[in-house]
């Protein structure tokens, strides 16, 4: 058994957001997480809101007449202030988004891989290509990636690595031609540590070894043009990132940017290590391959969570939860074959499924699918709340993948969703903790 | 507008057509073969791959209970390189009639198909997933098929044998000049051009599409029935050995372990349309109960993959109508249109299925030649196609063998199937296709738990830089796969497999954007 005064579930980019702040605002924190979360799998960038659909007051199917998933949004500060509840960002507000992304942005340039840094804000989006040439709205980007931004219409260089399967340049730099951007690729055939098939983070282990970057600069210098910008799969250097992209630039005497592979995500990597390296330094103590699955309750509170660790069953008790396990990609949500949703780790109610005999799919791949903004629904205080409208949990908070009302990868919002509600549940659990008179008050913030 | 000459035309490049193909040129016709898509795009590719025993129709329809007892054997025989051995088993289920049993071994008997009964205890001993409460059960020579690798194998041993196969090569046209089938007329599908095909004779393999292919010569009322029936593929093998219930032929009532996955089927429904064969969330339900009757938990494991096929039900209009299409035939008949329609130079098969495919070959190419008076004998008995040389029976595992003696040579494309970069490139280069669809049926790429949620991107990358198709070409291809693989896994979104698609939408949608790629 434990006792803490938080308690956060999961470690993609909500849990690891709101462990940190609470940690460091003097709270003692456990994190409970199945293994590594989403940020391995996320591209890094913190997309806020690429593709807007307002929905339809109080309801999961989007507004007639608004505007569409078609729609590009150029300044995603404006165009969140437009969403309506259940949409999570509708629910914690606009200036919550923005102090997140700057808690974030601080976090990252103060963190174990300092100088990284990130660049942008929620003003106004940028437009990043993504591994298949297709320019990519996002808000607040890691510096390595900034000079990729297509709306500067420097021609590209794509620099592919034969022995990389998970960037292909030559199909990247041909769609950005076909988007309205010249560009071009050469391809290398570097292997790092002569393996065969080495992946993402292969490469970037291989890029923060001095040797290998000179290497590499050696055959890109020559075949560049005049003007061109040069663009590398995102793999420049896991322990030292941006002496590794500084490098590149310096010596190649030009904007040098990184674009996404596939998983597993080198970026999403750096910003896990940082967060957790923070969260260590606050205090913090977070236990892998424990899987939450039941609640003890008490009142309308929840007293303290069941794990499982190995064979080991373990209590832990709190006085705060915060539920940050990701939907339906990350085994935060469940759909049994009877088509019953389920919230595994506490058992909170799942809105948003279409009852028996309802369509779940469409038969599109990119249609709007019916189950696609299903989630635990909070609310404006993060409180998952039943088909009423009622509190379930006084002392529970849900954040990131698991809320119902967004469409993460459609609207481009994954990340800044993560960030906004992780960020927001710290800031609401240490508000609530200042109002009460406990002994287990928790301190202020950090010095 | 160009023009083709041939002996002997093929319609369809299924099971059958490929098979019709392989035994018309041994025999030493010149053969041309047009198939509108892919080869085994249609039923053949889209069946549970049970290489039945007999045991299936011994009650019921004896006449394709022999039909199997022989040609089961002569498939091992000649393509032993797309045959896995897995035996099968009968089983009654808590739900069935222990009495059918005795049915069913003297069926057995008659047909002179080995079966024995065994002790549930063993039963259970060979397949400790099934249904504890089974009551009887009883070893049949069934056998798991690869229907790809059988048409493909077919297909080019006829080509081998000078024919020429046109898939992507759709019939639009029939000529007739004075009661008899000249050739035909055939769009190619990539390019859109047209192409006049001569023919000595046409052989009509199209299935379930048969009745449109008629049309086109003016014959009506041939009663084609389309019988739609839906599978689905579980992530593992459940059981290893074939699994029927010993009852009389109902719905979901076969489990069939075919390389990593097992395959429950089907349904049967009659339907209007061979192309209009929608899989609906209800079918889905009751398959997944009709699992959990022969192994429990069924609904627990992950569902992989559903798919609809098309059987080619014949029932001449003169039998009058019919109400369930479970209860037609699964033998074949080959209609003769000079007797029914005074029509030369023009055999239509129809019915059958395809563990009887060779016999379905032989009976038409001897009624043409029959029509000819040409005596030369069917060979495909004995021949067999390249790939199946040495008869080596196909054992899961063959592939992990290969693939790990290049382990440290090459990238793996395809993780789950095991697709490295250079068969793939390879296979590329050979089909000369742009279709990512194509690929996967020649290789099996993106059929594994993933879903093409990897390796899709890989191979799109591969594709635009082998032969240089230009991004707008590879986008489609991508576009179309993604489209063609969600037809596929929709219907079974639950459990692991929903979590699956949720990552390659993070994949597809949150990375990469696809859904913006520039129409």
């Amino acid at each position: 058994m434990s006792r803490h005064d938080a308690v956060v579930v999961g470690t993609g980019l909500a849990g690891l957001t709101a462990a940190v702040r609470l940690a460091e605002s003097g709270a003692r924190v456990l994190v409970l997480a199945k293994g590594v979360g989403a940020t391995h799998l996320s591209g890094g960038t913190i997309d806020v809101l690429g593709y807007a659909s307002p929905l339809a007051s109080g309801g999961l199917a989007p507004a007639p007449g608004g505007r569409s998933l078609a729609d590009r949004v150029e300044r995603p500060a404006d165009a969140l202030a437009e969403l309506q509840p259940p949409h999570p960002y509708a629910l914690v507000g606009a200036d919550a988004v923005a102090a997140a992304v700057a808690w974030f942005k601080e976090r990252i340039a103060d963190g174990s891989l300092a100088p990284y840094a990130y660049a942008g804000g929620i003003e106004e989006n940028m437009l990043l290509p993504s591994a298949l040439g297709v320019p990519r709205p996002t808000a607040v980007v890691p510096q390595t990636m900034a000079a990729g931004d297509l709306r500067d219409g420097a021609p590209i260089c794509v620099v592919g690595l034969r022995p990389l399967k998970d960037f292909h340049g030559a199909l990247l730099a041909d769609n950005l031609a076909r988007a309205g951007t010249e560009a071009r690729a050469v391809e290398l055939d570097l292997v790092p540590e002569r393996r065969a098939d080495p992946n993402s983070l292969g490469f970037a282990r291989a890029f923060d070894d001095e040797a290998f970057r000179a290497e590499v600069t050696a055959q890109v210098a020559a075949r560049l043009g005049a003007e061109e910008r040069v663009a590398f799969p995102a793999v420049l250097g896991i322990a030292r990132p941006n002496e590794v992209w500084s490098e590149l630039q310096q010596r190649l005497g030009r904007p040098v940017f990184e674009v996404p592979t596939l998983p597993p995500s080198v970026p999403g990597m750096r910003v896990f290590a940082v967060l957790r390296e923070a969260l260590r330094r606050a205090g913090g103590r977070v236990i892998l391959n424990s899987v939450v699955g039941g609640a003890e309750r008490e009142g309308g509170r929840v007293t303290a969570v069941r794990a499982r660790a190995g064979l080991r069953e373990e209590r832990h008790e709190a006085d705060w939860f915060v539920l940050a396990t990701g939907g339906f990609a990350s085994g935060g949500l469940e759909l049994e074959s009877s088509w019953t949703a389920r919230e595994p780790a506490l058992g909170l109610p799942v809105t948003g499924v279409p009852g028996p005999g309802e369509e779940r799919f469409r038969p599109g791949y990119l249609d709007d699918h019916p189950i696609g903004r299903a989630g635990v629904a909070v609310d404006r205080e993060l409180r998952p709340v039943d088909a009423a409208g009622e509190r379930v949990a006084e002392n529970v908070l849900v954040a990131g993948a698991t809320l119902a009302g967004a469409e993460p990868w459609r609207e481009k919002s994954g990340d800044g969703i993560s960030l906004a509600t992780g960020h927001r549940a710290a800031e609401l659990v240490l508000a609530a903790s200042m109002n009460v008179s406990s002994s287990r008050r928790m301190s202020g913030p950090a010095g | 507008m160009p023009q083709l000459r041939a002996e002997v035309l093929v319609i369809g490049g299924g099971a059958t057509g490929a098979g019709v193909a392989w035994d018309a040129a041994l025999r030493g016709f010149d053969v041309v073969l047009v198939e509108r898509g892919d080869l085994a795009e249609g039923t053949s590719g889209r069946f549970h791959g049970l290489l039945h025993s007999g045991g299936r129709y011994v009650v019921k329809d004896p006449v394709a209970a022999d039909e199997c007892v022989v040609e089961n054997a002569i498939l091992r025989h000649v393509i032993s390189d797309c045959i896995e051995d897995t035996g099968g088993l009968f089983v009654t289920t808590p739900d069935d009639d222990p009495a059918y049993g005795d049915r069913f071994l003297e069926g057995c008997r008659k047909a002179k198909l080995p079966a024995e009964e065994i002790d549930v205890a063993e039963a259970l001993r060979r397949e400790p997933r099934l249904n504890p409460g089974i009551r009887r059960a009883f070893t049949v020579p069934d056998a798991s098929i690869d229907a790809w690798k059988t048409v493909w194998s077919f297909a080019r041993g006829a080509a081998a044998h000078g024919a020429r196969i046109l898939n992507y090569h759709r019939v639009t046209d029939l000529h007739v000049d004075d009661g008899a089938v000249t050739g035909v007329r055939v769009r190619n599908e990539h390019t859109g051009e047209d192409l006049d095909i001569e023919a000595g004779f046409v052989l009509n393999a199209s299935g379930a599409w048969a009745a449109q292919i008629l049309h086109m010569a003016g014959i009506e009322d041939v009663g084609v029935i389309p019988g739609k029936g839906i599978m689905i593929a579980m992530n593992h093998r459940l059981v290893d050995t074939v699994i029927n219930r010993c009852t009389m032929p109902a719905d979901g009532d076969i489990l069939v372990p075919i390389r990593t996955v097992s395959v429950i089927g089907t349904t049967d429904i009659r339907s209007a349309d061979p192309d209009e064969i929608p899989v609906t969330q209800d079918e889905v339900d009751q398959m997944l109960d009709d699992g959990e009757r022969l192994v429990p938990g069924f609904r627990h494991a992950r569902a992989l993959r559903v798919w609809a096929g098309v059987r080619p039900l014949f029932q001449d209009a003169k039998a009058g109508a019919v109400k369930d299409t479970r209860d037609v035939s699964r033998t074949h008949a080959v209609v003769d249109h000079r007797q029914r329609d005074g029509v030369d130079g023009l055999l239509t098969m129809s019915g059958g299925k395809l563990t009887t495919l060779r016999l379905m070959a032989q009976d038409l190419v001897d009624a043409m030649c029959s029509q000819l008076g040409d005596d030369r004998p069917c060979r495909t008995r004995e021949e067999r196609p390249p790939g199946n040389e040495d008869g080596e029976p196909y054992r899961l595992g063959s592939r992990l063998r290969k693939r790990e003696e290049t382990l440290q040579e090459e990238q793996l494309i395809c993780e789950c199937e095991l697709i490295g970069r250079r068969r793939l490139e390879e296979t590329m280069r050979r089909r000369g296709t742009e279709s990512l669809d194509d690929i996967r049926r020649s290789l099996r790429l993106g059929m594994g738990p993933c879903q093409g949620g990897f390796c899709i991107y890989r191979a799109t990358g591969i594709l635009h830089s082998v032969d240089r198709l230009d991004a707008a070409e590879a986008d489609d291809s991508l576009r179309d796969f993604l489209q063609e693989r969600w037809k596929g896994v929709w219907p079974i979104l639950y459990g692991d497999q929903l979590r699956q698609a949720r990552l390659d939408d993070w994949i597809f949608q949150g990375l990469l954007d696809v859904e913006h790629l520039p129409a």
